[in-house]
């Protein structure tokens, strides 16, 4: 018997590949400062991988490279070595590692670890990337689409309540969301459509994409002061909580149908 | 060797079932030989029991004794109607029997004088359904019925609720069910009757798209047909039982092969087995890929011989998937893999060993190819997770006990899961049996 070669690593390895036009658009603007926050972020996801290699027998994970790299991009910035390190050591031990790896947890290392340095400290501001970052976005998403590695019925479902939001709108976007929207999608991209933490039955899928561009357009028009990247973070952990709701309301779904369709 | 195409559909909800849904590995095979279908009997053959399989035998021939083709050779000791009939004309060379008289292996030689055994027809051609059963049971058909849940070759007295008739066959270079159809279109259709005759439910007929292969007047206008697309597993029973007529302990649902249904047909029509079925000889240690007819329980050696490109290589009986290493032709397989096996497990590191066998099962990412190896019958990733963590409500309430390992073949092939999504599902189907009390 043969194997195929779909295993986690893989996996890992693709979608990190999917992400660098993501990547290096955000490096070449960043700079040497972009380039300190991912080395940063790169060692101390590395490191607590390396611990429970250590301690728990886990084999480490390209993964941890994805997480390192949206917690580098989207962090808030000014924090200082040591809230940094708090955070990302929470995020990657508390939402990924004690649950046994990539491909265990029940939400994304990276979200967690954004939304803990976020309400934990305030006061520090949050990125802007600039507009060319989103652009890069898109290839980003067609490859991980194509690939089958992020789901397009996400981005389908987020850009289907964005349309609706525009429509709304009679014509324009409601206000406050046009300069979300770049921020939205480079989260979409980043972090709601990891294949562990989305749904795993397409309509599901559907209206998780479709919870997600909810909550923006929500916080967009009713959340005075946020920042575009608060906003995005913020939708994209409240929509993963409701993942597995979603997901047994698919199932549940799926099996009235199947009954009334075998009698 | 393991690229793939994957076609999505773009159904919007879920769909039960989707016609292009599935996937085509490309497993490479050598080109095919000149010459069509060819005959090929080899001059060994054996008698084994499925894998897992526990089969206690009370033998009716002595060692050493020349057999006809399809002669009685040893009864089951627990329900004596049921039979085990000599694969080809030839001498039983040798009986092997375990502990408590389980059949390990009962070898035959070839010896074409034996002649063919002449079965009694005349009460099952009547139609009773009874004397079908008593047919089928005496002249080692039976055995070639697979009823789900479990998989296994139905009780002597079971009455399933729905019978499905796989013509196709969508495994990675499997022979063509219609083809080996072609000519016999009345065996098959006498074969179908009869078999309809056992059960007062549905008779489900699977075949690819193309002129139907029986009228819908067939089995008393109970023969329902259903077309499968042409990516696996489309062509297997599992996800059609799975969508048509879901398989539960109560009511049983059997499988079997049209050509295994031709043969119940030419044996009511001639009173004799036909004998032969046909086989695919494929793979990539070969210089040619044959199709071939060969006796059942062939000798896998045999039908590669001259073809087997020098050097270190495996033979399975059945597709690259599904298939195991083996001596003799399984009991429905109806493909032999010869392939490579160039890539021996290396001497790993200890730290190694220690890391991957820490984290059993390995998690499996959901992806599209996933879905795909599933055919979209199903919520994929639910289904596997109720199998690693070994929750059987789970497993059974999403329609789990239609499947049998094949099935899972195609997603242990994508995701190279480890353990084997198949060999978690075998030990689900043997728990939940065992509390059936089965």
């Amino acid at each position: 018997m043969i194997r195929g070669l779909w295993d986690r690593e893989t996996v890992a390895l693709l979608l990190l590949i999917c992400l660098m036009p993501l990547a290096l658009a955000w490096l070449w603007y960043g700079g040497i400062e972009a380039w300190a926050r991912l080395a940063l972020a790169l060692v101390i996801s590395g490191v607590w991988h390396l611990v429970f290699m250590l301690v728990r027998a886990q084999p480490p994970s390209f993964a941890g490279a994805i997480t390192a790299l949206a917690v580098a991009m989207l962090a808030p910035e000014e924090l200082g070595l040591t809230r940094l390190l708090i955070g990302i050591s929470f995020g990657s031990v508390m939402a990924e590692l004690v649950f046994g790896g990539w491909g265990r947890n029940v939400i994304n290392p990276a979200t967690a670890t954004l939304a803990f340095l976020g309400f934990g400290f305030p006061a520090a501001p949050w990125p802007e990337l600039v507009l060319p970052v989103a652009w890069a976005a898109i290839p980003a998403a067609l490859l991980g689409v194509t690939l089958g590695l992020m789901p397009g019925r996400v981005i389908g479902g987020a850009l289907i309540t964005a349309l609706i939001a525009w429509g709304a709108g009679q014509g324009g976007w409601p206000p406050g969301l046009a300069p979300v929207l770049p921020m939205a999608f480079i989260v979409l991209v980043l972090l709601v459509c990891d294949p562990v933490t989305s749904p795993a039955t397409r309509p599901g899928r559907w209206l998780y994409g479709a919870l997600y561009g909810g909550l923006v357009v929500l916080f967009a028009s009713d959340w005075q002061g946020a920042a575009p990247a608060q906003i995005a973070v913020s939708a994209a952990l409240f929509a993963s909580l409701a993942a597995p709701v979603l997901d047994e309301a698919a199932i549940t779904l799926w099996r009235a149908r199947r009954r009334k369709h075998l009698g | 060797m393991s690229l793939f195409q994957s076609h999505g559909h773009f159904g919007g909800m879920m769909p039960l079932r989707a016609f292009n849904a599935g996937l085509v590995p490309a497993i490479h095979t050598a080109p095919p030989a000149p010459g069509g279908v060819v005959e090929r009997l080899t001059d060994e053959a054996a008698l084994i029991p499925n894998r897992a399989e526990h089969l206690r035998l009370d033998m009716i021939c002595e060692e050493g004794v020349q057999l006809a083709q399809g002669a009685p050779v040893a009864r089951m000791r627990d329900h004596p109607e049921v039979v085990l009939s000599a694969p080809m004309a030839g001498r039983l060379a040798r009986v092997r029997l375990g502990p408590g008289r389980q059949l390990i292996e009962l070898l035959f030689f070839h010896e074409a004088e034996a002649g063919r055994h002449d079965f009694e027809v005349t009460a099952a051609r009547s139609g009773e359904a009874a004397a079908i059963r008593a047919l089928m049971q005496g002249a080692g058909l039976w055995r070639l019925l697979r009823s789900r849940p479990f998989g296994r070759m139905p009780a002597v007295g079971e009455t399933p609720a729905a019978i499905f008739v796989m013509a196709a066959d969508t495994r990675p270079h499997a022979p063509d069910p219609v083809a080996m159809l072609e000519g016999r279109g009345e065996a098959f259709s006498r074969g179908l009757a009869a078999l309809g005759r056992l059960t007062g439910g549905p008779v489900y007929l699977c075949q690819p798209r193309g002129p139907a292969l029986a009228g819908p007047g067939a089995v008393e206008g109970r023969l329902r047909l259903l077309r499968c697309g042409a990516r696996h597993p489309q062509g297997l029973a599992g996800f059609r039982v799975h969508h048509d007529h879901p398989a539960s302990p109560e009511a049983p649902v059997w499988d079997m092969h049209a050509e295994d249904v031709a043969d119940l047909g030419a044996l009511l029509e001639t009173g004799n087995l036909p004998g032969l079925r046909t086989v695919s000889v494929a793979g990539d240690a070969l210089t040619e890929t044959r199709l071939l007819r060969c006796q059942p329980g062939a000798n896998l050696r045999g039908l590669c011989q001259g073809a087997v490109v020098p050097g270190w290589h495996q033979v399975l009986s059945g597709s690259a998937l599904d298939g195991h290493e083996a001596t003799w032709l399984g009991l429905r397989d109806r493909q032999v893999t010869v392939q490579d096996n160039h890539i021996r497990p290396r001497r790993g590191h200890w730290f190694r060993a220690a890391l991957t066998r820490a984290a059993r099962p390995l998690p499996v990412i959901p992806t599209a190819a996933l879905d795909q190896a599933f055919g979209t019958a199903l919520p994929a990733m639910a289904l596997i997770r109720a199998l690693s963590s070994g929750d059987d409500e789970s497993f059974t309430r999403l329609g789990g006990l239609s499947l049998l390992e094949e099935d899972l073949a195609l997603a242990d092939y994508v995701t190279g899961a480890e353990p084997r999504l198949s060999s978690l599902l075998r030990a689900a189907l043997d728990r939940i049996a065992a509390e059936e009390g089965l």
